[in-house]
């Protein structure tokens, strides 16, 4: 039997309790432009929708010092719209100019965007590159943090426990840094990446600090840290971009799917990542 | 607890108070469509690609088939019928006419809303612009060029919507809608 309840919590303390209680059985839902397609598809059953729309606390842009704060509700057109977000995060600003549709990031939220763990998932990149830390909050685990590198474990795959919410997350600004986001779809706009890839560098005549990061060119987002370690005083040109990407290659584990064979990915990861370099420099 | 398999929902629609029961896993569209027979409102698709189902919802524009029944209890939901008394939506809508963006029609309600978000955001879009501005909706007839002309032709008369359009441009999510009305940022705030 396919029985699907609902439950909206008024406020954290009651989310996490009714989490708790459903133990297993309990399945959040925010923006649901995953959720929703996954119960159609028959992928989300059997299971007591937890909305948490009503936490109102857990939505928002905030700023303490250098550090940028982001409710895990923030809906995607927020940030897109945001000077915060552009200012001080313009790497994952770009991508979210390019999440979706206008209609889809009026819904989306980005600590949605995370846990869904697409390999592609557009903000994944970008926070990536910003170092980001999350907060999950539980009743058996309390309050933690996750760096997001240790986050996702494989496609739809992360170290959350399942009665554990990500409550928010945060980064350092990257205001003095320069950065690209670029994102290959099938078709030029609304659609999951085929790959991605952003980076964002610090010096003009020689690097001083370089993090590179591509997404649906391994199980997981990932930052190449080789890639990033040779960049590191280099001197920003063709040649050293050409050396970069053979490097890149190495640390990709690319697959064929249904948008992409992993030839094609491998040939994408390389232009991407001088695409990335050059629009980061321009 | 209370968590329910079907519960009594109350959506403000077009202005109206609406009450229905609605499944839990039900779509906001399914509610629209089946109990509120609320049928501008089209599914082409049923899981977010093609926009038929765009509805102004709380403030703002989204897919109807992504938004649980349930998620919009106790909120104000527009469908096209409902702003068809708006300056700007009447303008878009010679303006289709005018310009033949119409053809089996079934994508028009979904595009026109499309439209009306983006011109209330970006009252002066570039043509690509525009092509952003509708990338969620899908057209099998008319090959797009036409529904770009038509709304870059409202686009040049922008004096009726930069009001509106201001206030858009950083909806504060903490607002409430009493707030939001305020500013313009519902446009059609009930009362
Ligand atoms: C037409 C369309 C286009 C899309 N385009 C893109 C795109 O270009 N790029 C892209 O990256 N994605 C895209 N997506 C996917 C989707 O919109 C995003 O992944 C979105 O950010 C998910 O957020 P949500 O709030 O809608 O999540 P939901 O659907 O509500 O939830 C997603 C998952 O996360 C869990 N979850 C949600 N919030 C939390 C939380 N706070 N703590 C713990 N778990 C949580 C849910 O249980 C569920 O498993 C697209 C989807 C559609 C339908
Ligand atoms: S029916 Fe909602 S997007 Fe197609
Ligand atoms: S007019 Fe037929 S789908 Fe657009």
């Amino acid at each position: 039997m396919n029985a699907i309840s609902y439950y909206r919590p008024r406020n954290l303390v009651e989310a996490l309790k009714v989490i708790h209680d459903y133990a297993g059985r309990a399945k959040v839902i925010a923006g649901g432009t995953n959720v929703l397609p996954d119960i159609q598809a028959g992928k989300v059953k059997d299971c007591v929708l937890v909305d948490v729309t009503g936490l109102d606390e857990l939505s928002g842009i905030r700023m303490e010092g250098d550090m940028v704060f982001l409710g895990s509700l923030t809906l995607i057109s927020d940030l897109a719209a945001s000077r915060t977000i552009r200012e001080q995060a313009n790497v994952l600003w770009q991508a979210c100019q390019v999440f979706g549709d206008p209609l889809v990031r009026n819904r989306a939220t980005i600590g949605g965007n995370l846990a869904y763990a697409s390999p592609a998932a557009d903000t994944a990149v970008p926070l990536l590159l910003l170092e980001t830390t999350l907060i999950a909050e539980s009743l058996a685990k309390g309050r933690r943090e996750i760096p997001l590198t240790q986050f996702f474990r494989g496609p739809g795959e992360t170290v959350l426990a399942p009665e554990e919410l990500v409550t928010s997350l945060f980064f350092h600004s990257t205001s003095s840094y320069q950065g690209a986001y670029i994102k290959f779809g099938l078709r030029q706009a609304m659609v999951i990446s085929v790959a991605n890839c952003g980076v964002l560098l610090k010096g003009t005549d020689t690097f001083q600090a370089a993090r590179v990061g591509f997404g649906a060119l391994a199980p997981v987002p990932l930052r190449a840290t080789q890639t990033e370690a040779f960049l590191c005083g280099q001197v920003p040109d063709e040649s050293v971009f050409a050396k970069a990407a053979a490097i890149a290659q190495s640390e990709l584990h690319p697959i064929s799917d249904l948008r992409g064979s992993r030839e094609y990915r491998v040939m994408l990861a390389d232009a991407l990542f001088k695409q990335a370099m050059r629009k980061a420099l321009a | 607890m209370d968590q329910l398999t079907e519960s009594m929902i109350t959506i403000f629609l077009n202005d109206q108070p609406f009450q229905a029961v609605a499944g839990a896993s039900e779509s906001l569209l399914d509610f629209l469509r089946h109990r509120a027979l609320a049928t501008e409102v089209k599914c082409g698709c049923g899981r977010g690609d093609c926009g038929t189902c765009a509805v102004l919802f709380d403030g703002r524009m989204v897919k109807s088939c992504l938004v649980l029944a349930a998620q919009a209890n106790g909120k104000r939901v527009y469908t096209i019928r409902g702003l068809g008394r708006d300056a700007l939506m009447a303008n878009l809508q010679d303006s289709f006419i005018q310009h033949g963006a119409i053809q089996c029609g079934f994508c028009t309600p979904g595009m026109l809303m499309a439209a009306y978000n983006l011109l209330r955001i970006k009252p002066t879009p570039t043509r690509s612009e525009i092509r952003q501005g509708i990338a969620g909706n899908l057209c099998r007839c008319t090959g797009y060029q036409k529904i770009i002309d038509a709304i870059a032709a409202v686009a040049g008369k922008t004096a009726f919507v930069s009001e509106a359009a201001d206030s858009l441009d950083s909806p504060n999510p903490t607002a409430t809608d009493q707030e939001k009305a305020k500013a313009g940022y519902l446009l059609l705030g009930g009362g």
